[in-house]
C-alpha cells in the first residue's frame, strides 16, 4: 500500500516538475551570471545554489527533470517495441532467421554497453538526440533475451499446446495466449530500464560523451559536479537525489503495474 | 562484532604506505593522470612519457629554467665550426646505470636509432635536417646539417633529444630497453608495473651529485577527484592540474599547498578563415578581439589563474616582443561590425571546443559565449571529444570559432610556423604572403638581434591581422604535499631531481 | 548434447568474428587515428608518411584483409600509443579485471539472491521495504557517484581504505562493492519478482495446501523455476561486468582491461580496441554458452534449439 502511493506520488511529483519547469524556476537554466558562481544552497534567489558559471541549481533541476522523462521515456518505447517484438518472434518462430537475431543480439552483447555507446557517439557526435539513439542501440538486446526465454518457456505450457491443438492459428496463439503472459516480463524489464537508462546518460557523460552543456540533464550535471566535489557538495547531491527519487518513483509504480497485470501474484 | 573489529584490523593493516614512513626514507609519490607510452627514449613524443623518461635519461644541453639559456648537461660545452657544422664537448666520467661509459660513441648511436625507420620514431622527423654526427674524438662529437638550421641548439635543449646507451642498445635491441630503461640520468628504473605506477630509486653515481630523494614513485591515476582525495589522503606527495576553485580547498586542508607556474602553453580561440565566413573579414576579427573581454574571463571563470597575452606569442616565449593589446570595447566593436556590414543581432556562430584538455575550456567557451550573447551575437557551442576536435580542426569542420591550446610554446618558430600557414595540420588561418614570407625568413636568422627585431615584426603583423581571439598562458597549479620542498617550472617538466623531502 | 556444444561454439567464433568485423568498420568511420598519437607541432608531411607507413593510406577492403590475417593468428598489431604488440597489452590487464568482477559477483551471488528470495517470501514486511530500498537505490545511484562517495569518506575522511590502486585485500573493497552494486540491486529485484511469480503457481499452493513447510516448498520448487530469468539477466550482466568494469576501473584506478579499451577507443588505438573486442566478445560468448545449458538443467521442459 505504502509502496504504491510512494511510487504514484513520486512519479507524480517528477511529472509535475518536468511540466511545470518553467513556471516553478524562476530562473533560465542555461542564463551564466559570473557574480553568482558557485554560491551554496540557501543564497537569496538560489535556494539550491548555483554552479560554477552561475546557473541557478534549482532551475537546472527541474528542467532536468524534463530531459529526464525525455531520454528516458523515448529510450524505453523504442527498445520494447524493436526489443520485445524481435524476442517473441525468436521465441516463438523456430527456424534459421530466429538463430541469427540471436546471433546479433550476442554480437551486440558482447561489447559492453557503455563501450557501444561511446562508440555510437564518437561516430554520431554527441549531444541529446545522439544519447537516445545510443542507447536504445544497447539496450534493445535485454528486451530481446529476456522476452524470448519467457516466450520459450510458455510455448511449451499445457494451455497453449491446448489452445494450438484446437486448431488455433499461429497470430491467435502469439497474441492471446502468449503475450499477455509475456507482457508482466516486459513491464518489469521496462521499469528497471527506465531508470537505469537515466542513470547510463550519467555514466555516458562521465566520459564526457553525454548531453553537453548547457543542456541540464541530470546525469551531466552529475558528472561535472566530480570535479566540485570538494568545494561545492550541492552540484552533486540535488541531482543525485532527483535521479535517486526518480528511479525509486518509478521501480515502485512498475511493481504496481506488475502486480496489477498478473493476477496470479495476488496470494 | 569481534569479526567485525578483526575485519578491521586486518584492512587497515593493509593499508598503503603512511606519509610518514616516505618521510623518514625520503621517499616522494607523484600522482600522474596518465602513465608513459614507453620506457624507451627518442621514440614517442609525449608530455608524460617525457617527464618520466627525463628522471632516467640526460640531455646533452639543459635549459635554464628561469633565463631560458642552454646549460651544460652531458655536453660542457659547444662551438660553431661553420654554418652546417657544430661541434659539441662531452662530459667525461659519466656512465650509464649499466656501468657502460657514455662517450661519443652514445651519442652517436642515439642519432642512428631515431634515424633509423624501422624504430618508427616520431622523432625522426625533427632530426631531419641533420646528416650525421661524426665522432672526432671520445668525447666529442659534431653534428652535420644538411642546410644552417639555427634552431638545432634549441632542439637539443628540449627533450627532443635523450642519449641511449650504444652498446646496450645494440645487444639487447630496442624492444628490451622499452621494457627496461638504462641511461645516465640520475634515478634508475626499478620496475613499471603498466597503468599503474613507475618506480625509480636514486642513481648514487649520477655527476652532477645524487638526488636528495631517495626514491620517486609516479602513480597513475586518471580520475581527476580520485587523485584529489589521494592528495588529501596523504597518498601522494604532488599532483599536477589543480582546477583554480579548488585550490582553496587545498590549501586549507593543511597537507598541501597550490603551487603555480605561469606555463608557456597558451590558450586561444581560433577565427577561421580558411573557408568562407563572417571571420574572413579583418574588420570582423577585430571586433570580436574588441568584444570579448579577457579579464573577466580570467577574474570570473579562471579565478585569476592565466597571464593575459596580446600576440600570438607570450612572454615566456624566448622570442616574444611586447604587441598592444586589443582592449575590451564593445563600442568599438559595434562600430567595426558595422563598418563590415555585419549585424551582431543576425549573426550567428558556432565555438567547437574540447573538453578538459585545457583548464575550464569548455566553462570558458560558454563565457565566451556569454559575453558575444551580450551584444546580440548568437554563439552555439559545441563540445567535442578531444580526437573527434582534432579532426574538425584538421579538416577544416568546425564552426567559425574554436577553442584550441598550443605548448610548450618555448621558441618562436614552434608557434608561428604551424599555426599561421594555410597547409599546416592546425592552422586556421593562412594564405597570407606577406606572413609566409615573414615567418621563412625569421626561422633561418641565427643572429640574435636580427632574429629579434623579424620576429616583432611579425608578431605586430600578426596582432594586426587579429586571427585569434588572443586569451591568455595557463598557469599550472600544482599541489605539493606540505613535506615536499619543490616548485613547479615554467616548461612544465616535473622533475624530481630538484625536491627534497623536509621533515615535518 | 556433445554436437550441440560444438554447433555453439562455432557459432561464438562467428560471433566473435561479426563483432570485429563490425567493430573494424566503426572504428575506421570515428576518424584518423594517426593525428591523435603524433605531437601537434609535427609538419603534415611527416604525419602523411607515418600514415603511409602505418599502411592507414590503403583502402578499406585491404586493411580489412590483412587485420584478418593477422588475427587469426593472434596478431592484432602494435598498439599505436605504446608500440608493442596489442593482443599482448591486452591480455596483461585481463586477470585485473577478472579478479574485480569475479569478486563483485561473488558478493552478489551472497548478497543479492538471498535478499531477493527473502523479500519475496517476507512480502509487504519492513524487511521487503528496506530490500526495494536498497536495490533501487543501487539502480539509481551512478556508479562513479557512489565511488567517488565511498573513496571521500573511507579514503580521505576515515583513512580506512586506500583511495585506489591494487595492493590486498583493501585495495579491492570498495572497486568490487561499487562494480557489485548495480549487478546486485538488479540480481536482486528480479529474484524477489520471479519468486513472487513462482510462489503463486498452482502446484506451489497445492504444495503448501498439503502441509509442507515454506522453506521446502521454496527450496524445491519455486527456486527452480524462478532461476531462468534470473540465470538469463545474470548472464547478461556478467558479461557486461567484464568491461563494464570501465567506470570503476576509471575511479579507482584500477589497471584493468576495461580503462585500456576506453583509452584506446579514445586515442583511437585501433589495434588495441580490436584486440580488447576480441577478447570480451570471445569471453562474454562463452559464458552464454554455459548460461544456455543451465536453461536445459534448471527447466527440463525447455530443450534449446
Amino acid at each position: 500500500m505504502i509502496r504504491r502511493v510512494l511510487g504514484v506520488g513520486l512519479t507524480l511529483a517528477v511529472l509535475t516538475a518536468a511540466l511545470a519547469a518553467p513556471w516553478l524556476a524562476r530562473h533560465d537554466p542555461a542564463r551564466t551570471d559570473f557574480s553568482q558562481s558557485l554560491r551554496p544552497p540557501g543564497t537569496h534567489g538560489h535556494p539550491l545554489g548555483t554552479d560554477q558559471l552561475g546557473r541557478d541549481l534549482l532551475a537546472r533541476v527541474l528542467h532536468g527533470a524534463r530531459l529526464a522523462l525525455f531520454i528516458g521515456g523515448c529510450t524505453m518505447v523504442v527498445t520494447a517495441l524493436v526489443g520485445g517484438l524481435l524476442g517473441l518472434l525468436t521465441g516463438w518462430v523456430e527456424g534459421w532467421p530466429s538463430t541469427v537475431i540471436m546471433r546479433l543480439c550476442d554480437v551486440q552483447l558482447s561489447f559492453p554497453f557503455i563501450l557501444l555507446a561511446m562508440t555510437i557517439n564518437v561516430i554520431v557526435g554527441l549531444g541529446l538526440r545522439n544519447i537516445i539513439v545510443s542507447l536504445s542501440a544497447a539496450g534493445w538486446v535485454v528486451y530481446a533475451r529476456v522476452v524470448r526465454g519467457e516466450a520459450l518457456s510458455v510455448k511449451q505450457r499445457d494451455f497453449v499446446q491446448a489452445a494450438a491443438a484446437l486448431g488455433a492459428g499461429r497470430a491467435r496463439l502469439l497474441f492471446r495466449h502468449v503475450l499477455p503472459n509475456v507482457a508482466p516480463s516486459i513491464v518489469v524489464v521496462a521499469s528497471l530500464q527506465f531508470s537505469q537508462f537515466i542513470v547510463a546518460e550519467a555514466a555516458i557523460s562521465f566520459l564526457g560523451f553525454g548531453v553537453q552543456p548547457p543542456t541540464p540533464a541530470w546525469g551531466s550535471m552529475l558528472a561535472e559536479s566530480r570535479d566540485f566535489l570538494y568545494v561545492a557538495w550541492w552540484l552533486a547531491a540535488f541531482p543525485g537525489a532527483a535521479l535517486a527519487l526518480t528511479a525509486l518513483g518509478v521501480n515502485l509504480l512498475g511493481d504496481w503495474l506488475r502486480d496489477t497485470l498478473d493476477p496470479r501474484l495476488r496470494v | 562484532m569481534r569479526v567485525l573489529t578483526m575485519l578491521v584490523a586486518v584492512l587497515v593493516a593493509a593499508a598503503p604506505a603512511l606519509a610518514q614512513d616516505r618521510i623518514a626514507r625520503k621517499e616522494i609519490v607523484v600522482g600522474l593522470a596518465a602513465e608513459p607510452r614507453t620506457m624507451l627514449a627518442v621514440t614517442i613524443v609525449d608530455w608524460t612519457t617525457n617527464t618520466q623518461l627525463e628522471h632516467m635519461y640526460d640531455r646533452l644541453l639543459d635549459r635554464d629554467p628561469k633565463t631560458l639559456k642552454p646549460k651544460p648537461m652531458l655536453a660542457t660545452g659547444f662551438r660553431i665550426v661553420n654554418d652546417t657544422t657544430w661541434e659539441f664537448t662531452l662530459r667525461q666520467g659519466v656512465k650509464f646505470h649499466n656501468g657502460e661509459p657514455f662517450n661519443a660513441q652514445s651519442v652517436k648511436a642515439t642519432l642512428e636509432y631515431i634515424q633509423n625507420p624501422a624504430s618508427k620514431s616520431h622523432y625522426q622527423a625533427y632530426w631531419k635536417a641533420v646528416k650525421e654526427v661524426q665522432v672526432v674524438n671520445d668525447h666529442t662529437v659534431r653534428f652535420v646539417t644538411d642546410k644552417p638550421w639555427p634552431a638545432l641548439l634549441d632542439r637539443i635543449s628540449l627533450t627532443d633529444f635523450l642519449v641511449l646507451p650504444a652498446k646496450a642498445l645494440k645487444e639487447q635491441g630496442a624492444e628490451k630497453l622499452a621494457q627496461h630503461p638504462i641511461g645516465t640520468g640520475p634515478f634508475r628504473f626499478v620496475e613499471w608495473k603498466r597503468d599503474e605506477r613507475l618506480v625509480m630509486e636514486r642513481n648514487p653515481d649520477y655527476w652532477a651529485g645524487p638526488a636528495e630523494v631517495s626514491r620517486v614513485t609516479f602513480r597513475f591515476i586518471p580520475e581527476f577527484s580520485a587523485r584529489l582525495a589521494a592528495m588529501l589522503s596523504g597518498e601522494i606527495d604532488i599532483m599536477k592540474d589543480v582546477p583554480p576553485h579548488v585550490v582553496d580547498a587545498v590549501d586549507r586542508s593543511g597537507r598541501a599547498k597550490v603551487r603555480s607556474a605561469v606555463s608557456s602553453r597558451i590558450n586561444y580561440l581560433a577565427l577561421m578563415t580558411l573557408k568562407p565566413g563572417p571571420m574572413q573579414d579583418i574588420r570582423v576579427r577585430r571586433a570580436m578581439n574588441h568584444a570579448v573581454d579577457v579579464d573577466e574571463l580570467i577574474a570570473r571563470v579562471l579565478q585569476g589563474r592565466a597571464t593575459k597575452i596580446c600576440g600570438p606569442l607570450s612572454p615566456a616565449n624566448v622570442d616574444w616582443a611586447p604587441v598592444e593589446c586589443y582592449k575590451h570595447d564593445p563600442g568599438r566593436a559595434q562600430a567595426l561590425f558595422k563598418e563590415a556590414g555585419v549585424d551582431p543581432a543576425k549573426l550567428q556562430l558556432t565555438l567547437d571546443t574540447p573538453s578538459g584538455r585545457y583548464p575550464l575550456d569548455k566553462d570558458v567557451s560558454q563565457a565566451i559565449a556569454a559575453q558575444l550573447q551580450r551584444l546580440g551575437i548568437k554563439v552555439n557551442v559545441v563540445v567535442n571529444e578531444w580526437g573527434t576536435h582534432l579532426d574538425k580542426v584538421k579538416n577544416r569542420t568546425t564552426g567559425e570559432l574554436f577553442y584550441l591550446g598550443w605548448g610548450p610554446a618555448i621558441f618562436g618558430q614552434t608557434v608561428v610556423e604551424p599555426l599561421f600557414k594555410a597547409d599546416q595540420t592546425y592552422a586556421s588561418y593562412g594564405n597570407n604572403k606577406v606572413v609566409d614570407d615573414k615567418v621563412a625568413r625569421a626561422i633561418t636568422l641565427v643572429d640574435a638581434k636580427a632574429r629579434a627585431a623579424a620576429y616583432a615584426e611579425l608578431q605586430k603583423l600578426i596582432h594586426d591581422e587579429a586571427p585569434w581571439v588572443f586569451l591568455w598562458q595557463q598557469h599550472d597549479l600544482y599541489g605539493v604535499a606540505g613535506h615536499v620542498d619543490w616548485s613547479p617550472r615554467a616548461d612544465e617538466k616535473v622533475w624530481m631531481y630538484e625536491a627534497k623531502v623536509t621533515g615535518r | 548434447m556433445r554436437r550441440y556444444v560444438i554447433s555453439r561454439l562455432a557459432q561464438t567464433a562467428l560471433v566473435v568474428f561479426l563483432a570485429l568485423t563490425v567493430v573494424f568498420g566503426l572504428v575506421r568511420l570515428s576518424g584518423d587515428p594517426v593525428l591523435l598519437f603524433m605531437p601537434t607541432d609535427i609538419q603534415a608531411k611527416d604525419v602523411d608518411e607515418f600514415r603511409q607507413r602505418l599502411g592507414f593510406n590503403d583502402p578499406l577492403a585491404v586493411q580489412y584483409a590483412r587485420f584478418l590475417g593477422g588475427a587469426v593468428r593472434g596478431d592484432f598489431g602494435q598498439s599505436l600509443r605504446y608500440q608493442r604488440d596489442a593482443l599482448g597489452l591486452v591480455l596483461e590487464r585481463l586477470p585485473a579485471t577478472l579478479l574485480l568482477a569475479g569478486t563483485a559477483v561473488a558478493l552478489t551471488l551472497v548478497v543479492a539472491i538471498p535478499l531477493g528470495v527473502v523479500s519475496a517470501v517476507r512480502r509487504d514486511t519492513l524487511l521487503d521495504h528496506l530490500g526495494t530500498l536498497a536495490t533501487v537505490l543501487g539502480q539509481a545511484v551512478p556508479g562513479f557517484w557512489l565511488g567517488l562517495m565511498l573513496i571521500y569518506v573511507f579514503g580521505v575522511q576515515l583513512r580506512w581504505l586506500p583511495t585506489g590502486g591494487t595492493g590486498g585485500i583493501a585495495h579491492l573493497v570498495m572497486p568490487a562493492t561499487v562494480l557489485a552494486a548495480f549487478f546486485a540491486a538488479r540480481i536482486a529485484r528480479l529474484t524477489r519478482s520471479t519468486v513472487l511469480e513462482a510462489l503463486g503457481e498452482d502446484y506451489v499452493l497445492t504444495a503448501r495446501a498439503k502441509g509442507l513447510r515454506a522453506t521446502g516448498v521454496i527450496g524445491k520448487h519455486a527456486l527452480r523455476n524462478a532461476a531462468i530469468p534470473v540465470v538469463t539477466l545474470a548472464g547478461l550482466e556478467i558479461g557486461q561486468l567484464l568491461g563494464g568494469a570501465v567506470i570503476t576501473e576509471t575511479i579507482f584506478a584500477w589497471p584493468g582491461l576495461g580503462r585500456l579499451t576506453v583509452q584506446a577507443l579514445l586515442n583511437r588505438d585501433f589495434p588495441v580496441v580490436l584486440a580488447a573486442v576480441f577478447v570480451t566478445s570471445a569471453t562474454y560468448t562463452l559464458i552464454n554458452l554455459v548460461v544456455d545449458l543451465a536453461y536445459g538443467w534448471l527447466d527440463p521442459r525447455v530443450r534449446v534449439t
